[in-house]
């Protein structure tokens, strides 16, 4: 037992090897002792230790995802750290709550039987959610996207992603279905109508492909798939020409150079970061990641560039891949076609929201604001993906197939 | 396997080709653009080792302070006690514009940035130095003054060089501007039409006019065709008609002769018989159409490439037509003349010392090419003197010294000519060697170019006694 515990070939040793190399640069760079390193440290690795030992012991499922998971927040921690001490201690506390959820989400899932019957629940849940952010929502960086709770600010789309695609996945897996195709669709773009009265694009695109998803794999009616894809290119359009908020996106996307020294600044210091970065980085500590605003939330990906290189990135890069694999095989594996249905979309959620925010800060795409999943900096994303993986690692152990027609 | 498992693997097949395009793209990114990316002016990272480390000294080659920074509390200011005097040699630094002239090309010596991995590792761990590197230039403070007031209210530029060494005791480019203001009068400057952040003496490119029958005559005397030749006041070549300065009519003249008068007849008649193959290489031998290695930003002189009509060869000949040059390519290639032959390398910047004034690095003379042989270049020297004594150079004589020296009036597109001089002195052991440039000026070399010239040799020989 201790001897397996100590091997340095388990992959919980690897991870804990390269977060005490990290943070024993992080000491020599600070050049002072700082004991908030040490705390830190031990916090973390405790977490780490702790959290995969009764992951093993109690879920029969797939054991990789966590360990993803773990890798990509220690990079996440490392790199937060080193912009802000203050945060990278704070981001370990979060680690810490992420790590409840998980598990709160992964037990209470397991837990309570028919997710799959409450299929009007989730619209009406989401409605409500999506109406109070309307009414109570704080303006945050351009997004009215958050509600306040006394100190705490929490983003209601993020509990709505979770929501939406057990919405999706109760309507799929039901065969007697609680409206029709059109009805479902009617109610997606609503959806996705109130995301851009919030201006909160980023997850209007990620409810999108999630929709798209699910849908293109699941509907029967293939002919909807393209009206679908049509009907997408033509709101594209038309929210390029009308909102002014899009436009901004596509032309610093196409020439960010232009606009500089105004709305294209975020967007080329991340440039300068990754282009001064090379492949294998400056070194943790050596760069000037702190150059680009919100560079601990949206663009953490450009100072894991800066610092630990295009290497580092393409590393993370492969995680996600690794992590989306995973998701996909746990769908394909899964009898139970619910939560065949919530793998596919939490897997989605994930890969996609990691795309869509790499594939910007790095000038791929227009960048729209979305966190990337387990490395940004906390809040609600941060949590919401937490409740995702727990919900993923639900769908991969076994299940009672039958379920669907015990009920019929 | 179902119809659902196939769309699945389906969408992991999409995702895993979006991920990977993310690699290539960034790889992509890295590769191709990034290098070109990090020197942008909006990149803060390029002047974070400015901050910390006091911007060396730039100073004369007697010592003169002419660039200097101080600390102040947010930072450092940059001062430049003689303001618009050295705007194109050592240029300005300029957080939000960047840099230019000796700032930008000494940048890295005047932060004491190590450019060896391993020091820039060990500086990494160590800290950043405090103090830059200073730099000594080979330029005469008093001699750049005087040069500087010859310019007052002209376009041009104006060169001192030692012909032996490619010493620069001098270089001035009007119009020019204050690098100590520069920033508040950014737009006002850069949109002037007479373009002050320009060099004109490294990359302004003019037409040589008769400066360039010095070229012409070394590859006549390099090719043996010095005979005589028949000038009536103009030639007309296939229908085009190139025409004397005033239509003087200078009958049978040799070579000697031909120069003495600057007669563009016999020169016009030499460039076609020596063909455009031989003149092109002899300019190239004069580094035309080829880089010269310089501590400032220079353009190439040009030989046109395309192949050249009659006409057209017979205007190259006498420095007229398609044919450009630099300031300071013809310094350089006066100075050849000086020195038997030999090009020498022109330098600005003589020595860089460490802040507690060690020497880092001493710059020494280098040979660039030989243009012609000692033979050539002493007939040449002897057709410059008389030139001087007799011919259209005479206001550039000096009582007791022997002066070469050669005038040009280039025609251009505009109606004013730009007027020319290039020269050296003494003689027969040259310490100085100079070019003047006045753009547009409407008046011969001879005229306006080489008194200006006689001034400021007499002022480098005092100088440099």
């Amino acid at each position: 037992m201790l001897r397996k515990l100590l091997s340095y070939k388990t992959p919980q040793n690897l991870i804990l090897l390269i977060d005490i190399m990290a943070l024993c640069l992080l000491y020599f760079y600070k050049e002072s002792f700082d004991e908030f390193i040490l705390i830190s440290g031990i916090f973390l690795t405790f977490i780490i230790y702790i959290s995969n030992f009764i992951l093993l012991r109690t879920s029969s499922g797939d054991h990789y995802i966590f360990l993803i998971m773990t890798m990509l927040i220690s990079i996440g921690i490392i790199m937060i750290y080193r912009i802000n001490p203050f945060y990278g201690f704070r981001q370990i506390t979060w680690f810490g709550v992420g790590i409840t959820t998980f598990f709160l989400f992964y037990a209470v899932i397991k837990k309570i039987k028919k997710w799959e019957d409450w299929t009007k629940t989730y619209m009406i849940l989401s409605f409500i959610l999506f109406l109070s952010t309307l009414v109570f929502g704080v303006k945050i960086k351009g997004a009215t996207n958050w509600i306040k709770v006394g100190n705490i600010g929490f983003q209601p789309a993020e509990l709505i992603k979770i929501i939406f695609i057990f919405f999706l996945a109760s309507y799929y897996s039901k065969k007697e279905k609680i409206m029709n195709t059109y009805g479902l669709i009617g109610i997606v773009y609503t959806y996705i109508g109130f995301l851009f009265i919030q201006r909160d694009l980023g997850t209007a695109m990620i409810f999108y492909f999630i929709f798209m998803t699910i849908f293109y794999i699941f509907e029967n009616n293939r002919k909807l798939i393209y009206y679908n894809i049509i009907g997408a290119f033509f709101i594209a359009l038309v929210s390029y020409f009308v909102v002014n908020h899009v436009q901004i996106r596509v032309v610093t996307w196409l020439d960010p150079w232009k606009y500089i020294d105004n709305k294209g600044y975020q967007i080329t210091q991340s440039l300068f970061a990754i282009a001064s970065g090379g492949f294998f980085g400056t070194g943790i500590g050596l760069g000037y990641p702190e150059f680009i605003p919100e560079v601990h939330n949206d663009f953490i990906f450009s100072a894991i560039c800066e610092e630990m290189g295009i290497f580092g990135g393409i590393g993370v890069i492969m995680l996600f891949l690794i992590l989306v694999y995973r998701g996909f095989k746990i769908a394909l594996y899964q009898q139970n076609l619910f939560f065949k249905i919530v793998a596919i979309g939490m897997t989605t959620l994930l890969g996609l929201q990691a795309f869509i925010i790499i594939g910007g800060v790095i000038k791929m795409i227009p960048l729209t604001g979305v966190t990337l999943p387990f490395v940004s900096y906390g809040g609600s994303s941060l949590i919401s993906s937490f409740a995702a993986l727990g919900i993923l690692q639900v769908a991969s152990e076994e299940m009672d197939p039958s379920q669907e027609e015990d009920n019929g | 396997m179902d119809k659902t498992d196939k769309r699945i693997i389906r969408v992991l097949i999409i995702f895993s080709m979006l991920f990977i395009s993310l690699v290539v793209y960034l790889s992509y990114f890295e590769v191709f653009q990034a290098s070109k990316i990090v020197t942008n002016h909006y990149n803060k990272r390029q002047w974070v080792n400015e901050e910390h480390v006091l911007r060396g000294i730039i100073a004369d080659r007697n010592g003169k302070t002419l660039a200097y920074s101080e600390k102040t509390q947010d930072g450092q200011v940059r001062y430049y006690p003689f303001g618009n005097l050295y705007s194109h040699i050592i240029g300005y630094s300029l957080k939000e514009y960047g840099k230019s002239g000796l700032e930008a090309s000494y940048n890295k010596e005047l932060l004491n940035i190590d450019q060896n991995p391993i020091a820039e590792i060990t500086q990494k761990i160590t800290g950043p130095k405090e103090k830059g590197n200073n730099l000594i230039l080979t330029i005469d403070h008093d001699l750049q003054k005087d040069a500087q007031k010859h310019l007052n209210g002209k376009k041009g530029a104006i060169i001192l060089m030692n012909p032996k060494d490619g010493e620069i005791y001098a270089m001035v480019s009007n119009p020019d501007f204050d690098p100590s203001t520069i920033k508040d009068h950014w737009a006002e400057i850069t949109e002037n039409q007479n373009s002050p952040l320009i060099n004109r003496a490294t990359m302004g490119l003019y037409a040589p006019g008769s400066v360039f029958k010095i070229i012409t005559a070394t590859a006549a005397l390099e090719n043996d065709i010095s005979k005589n030749f028949e000038c009536r006041g103009s030639i007309n070549i296939d229908g085009y008609v190139l025409r004397d300065y005033k239509e003087n009519v200078h009958g049978k003249i040799d070579l000697k002769e031909a120069m003495r008068v600057s007669c563009n007849v016999a020169f016009a008649r030499m460039g076609l018989e020596l063909g455009e193959e031989i003149l092109q290489k002899t300019c190239e031998k004069y580094m035309f159409n080829k880089k010269i290695p310089f501590d400032l930003k220079t353009k190439n002189s040009i030989f046109p490439k395309q192949m050249l009509t009659k006409p057209e060869l017979g205007a190259t000949a006498i420095g007229q037509g398609k044919i450009l040059v630099t300031p300071l390519n013809m310094v350089m290639s006066a100075s050849a003349i000086a020195n038997d032959g030999k090009m020498m390398k022109p330098y600005l910047v003589k020595e860089i010392l460490s802040s507690d004034g060690r020497t880092i690095k001493n710059f020494r003379p280098q040979i660039l090419g030989s243009v012609t042989d000692e033979w050539t270049s002493e007939k040449i020297k002897d057709m410059m003197i008389n030139v001087v004594d007799r011919g259209t150079g005479k206001k550039s004589k000096i009582r007791n010294i022997k002066v070469a020296g050669k005038t040009g009036t280039a025609e251009n597109e505009s109606q004013k000519e730009h007027a020319w001089f290039v020269g050296f002195a003494p003689a027969d052991d040259p310490k100085v060697c100079v070019v003047i440039v006045l753009e547009n000026i409407g008046l011969t070399g001879g005229s306006s170019a080489a008194p200006i010239a006689r001034d400021l040799m007499i002022a480098a020989l005092n100088k440099l006694k």
